[in-house]
């Protein structure tokens, strides 16, 4: 029998709370929904209707020569699906989990109630803890709804098999992962949430940078695996600093 | 649980941030349990550092901090973290949780019930009504309600009245009494009067040094203490005759004495100025007050 990890009574209590305060956010509501649903649906399924159906792309991709990634690519539908369909499960993966953070963690620190918890018999590793897991439960209520769509059409669209969206699901899984390390460095950085905006930005832009290296660089399922690898590092790497470098301390200071 | 001595102490803490301020210098101080302690100081002297190493959201750079016999990072806090309530300075209140639901997070964490709290306050026909949406003196009352949900045997508080219109002050310094009593109780405050009502204790910061601790009574017998007199013929009449007696002060018709001990002093100044041939109505002895001996001690 698999034992989940015990949740302590601190967390559990906070989360609850957190959960309920993110229902009754039209704004944190708002955001945490639509943007997720364009990034990963909304985008990809019409790229691949487009490529499927009337439309004047139709038909085979003229693509550069000798680059790795794009090496047997000849087809629009499968420039989308081992190109474009990996930023978008990797801009979902980490841009959902850090939105709901934004509303989460930002609100709470800029209204001053963070005074009222700490006051509680919790630590500040519970409050962010908490924080944390309502976040990528959220993200992770949207998302995966979302990409099963995704993957409905993509088997009924495209050639592309079950390996393709079950390495696409891993790769969102690691952004959804990733995204814990991100969220947790945006709650102990971004005192406003004209700061979580950049902070936000500030990891998109060089995950994008990356993400676009990998799918030219690395061919056929492989970018998947790579990518994967690559989120989890990220994620690994703003966690370790957010624990070590930064410290719960840095919430309340 | 075996009883302890001192409900809190502070043992050489030092709390130095990562920005290099040092926020608490080698401070020791500590509470007895069961008394009624004030924790004074200007701004920026320790007083919310203090408060944030006790509630274990700061941990000491050097030296120990306990709560209830318990060091803030032992494994033991957080058993006395559940026998301590703590009301924060001037929280923010949420907009999306209700009084009901706020008091009933408290009372999950402690592992209680708010039914005692809730009705302790008066809470009972606010309890549907958003946090923020309540007024300034309801909000402190639910904060202290959450504070007191599990009938803690040490209390913090920090600044619990700042904010606050002197009505409801009045109202908070009310249920203060009653919930201070039997508990041993730090309260952090910049208001004086405040400190001087509630509290029998005192300890002094200034710029993260302890600079005074101990009785306040027996800080007021060690300041300066004064006779208040008055005459009918005037307050320079009255200086003139107190040559040698002791520095003087004019303050408005009366004049303020300087002496060591104001009731034995009295009878012999008082015979000096009637056979001067004054008309004394007024012969006051004042101790001084907690502002003179706070402001004597931070300069």
């Amino acid at each position: 029998m698999i034992r989940l990890p015990r949740v302590s009574k601190p967390v559990r209590v906070l989360l609850r709370k957190e959960l309920r305060q993110f229902l009754r956010s039209r704004n944190a509501l708002l955001t945490g929904l639509l943007l997720p649903a364009l990034i990963m649906v909304v985008a990809p399924v019409v790229q691949l209707l487009a490529a499927a159906g009337g439309s004047a792309m139709r038909g085979q991709a003229t693509l550069p020569a000798g680059v790795p990634g794009m090496a047997g690519l000849t087809r629009l539908d499968e420039l989308f699906l081992y190109v474009t369909f990996p930023l978008f499960f990797v801009l979902g993966g980490l841009m959902t989990p850090a939105l709901a953070a934004t509303h989460t963690v930002i609100s709470e620190r800029e209204r001053r109630s963070i005074e009222l918890l700490v006051a509680l018999p919790v630590s500040v590793k519970d409050i962010l803890t908490a924080k944390t897991a309502a976040n990528l439960l959220v993200a992770a209520a949207t998302l995966l709804p979302l990409f099963v769509i995704d993957a409905t059409v993509v088997l009924l669209l495209t050639h592309a098999g079950v390996l393709y969206v079950m390495a696409a699901l891993v790769l969102v899984l690691c952004a959804l992962t990733a995204s814990i390390g991100i969220s947790l460095l945006l709650a102990l950085v971004a005192r406003d949430f004209r700061t979580a905006n950049n902070l936000n930005g500030f990891f998109v832009v060089p995950t994008m940078i990356m993400t676009g290296l990998c799918v030219t660089l690395v061919p056929g399922l492989w970018r998947f695996l790579v990518l994967s690898l690559l989120m989890l590092a990220l994620g690994g790497l703003a966690y370790l600093i957010a624990v070590r470098w930064l410290t719960f301390e840095r919430y309340l200071t | 649980m075996q009883p302890v001595a001192t409900a809190l102490a502070f043992r050489s803490v030092t709390k130095r941030f990562r920005n290099g301020r040092v926020a608490l210098a080698d401070v020791t101080w500590s509470v007895a349990r069961g008394s009624r302690t004030c924790l004074l100081g200007p701004n920026g002297a320790g007083k919310s550092t203090s408060i944030r190493i006790l509630e274990g959201a700061l941990r000491p750079s050097a030296g120990s901090a306990e709560l209830l016999g318990e060091p803030v990072d032992g494994p033991g806090y957080a058993a006395a973290r559940l026998r301590t309530g703590i009301v924060p300075q001037g929280p923010g209140m949420y907009t999306d949780l209700t009084a009901r639901e706020f008091l009933r997070i408290a009372a999950d964490l402690y592992g209680c019930r708010p039914d005692r709290a809730i009705e302790a306050f008066g809470l009972r026909d606010h309890l549907r009504t958003r946090l923020a949406e309540l007024s300034g003196g309801f909000q402190r009352r639910v904060v202290l309600a959450a504070a007191l949900v599990a009938e803690p045997e040490l209390l913090l508080l920090d600044e619990p009245t700042v904010g606050l219109d002197p009505k409801a002050s009045h109202e908070v310094h009310e249920y203060l009494r009653q919930m201070m009593a039997s508990r041993t109780v730090l309260l952090c405050t910049h208001n004086l009067a405040e400190a001087e009502a509630l509290c029998d204790d005192v300890i002094i910061l200034r710029e993260g040094r302890v600079v005074v601790q101990g009785r306040l009574n027996d800080l007021r017998r060690g300041a300066r203490s004064r006779l208040r007199l008055a005459a009918h013929q005037g307050p320079q009449a009255v200086v003139a005759r107190l040559n040698g007696f002791g520095p003087v002060r004019v303050d408005g018709d009366r004049v303020l004495l300087e002496v060591a001990d104001p009731e034995r002093e009295a009878p012999r100044v008082l015979r000096a100025l009637m056979d001067a041939g004054l008309d004394v109505y007024e012969c006051t002895p004042q101790q001084a007050s907690l502002e003179e001996v706070f402001l004597e001690a931070v300069g």
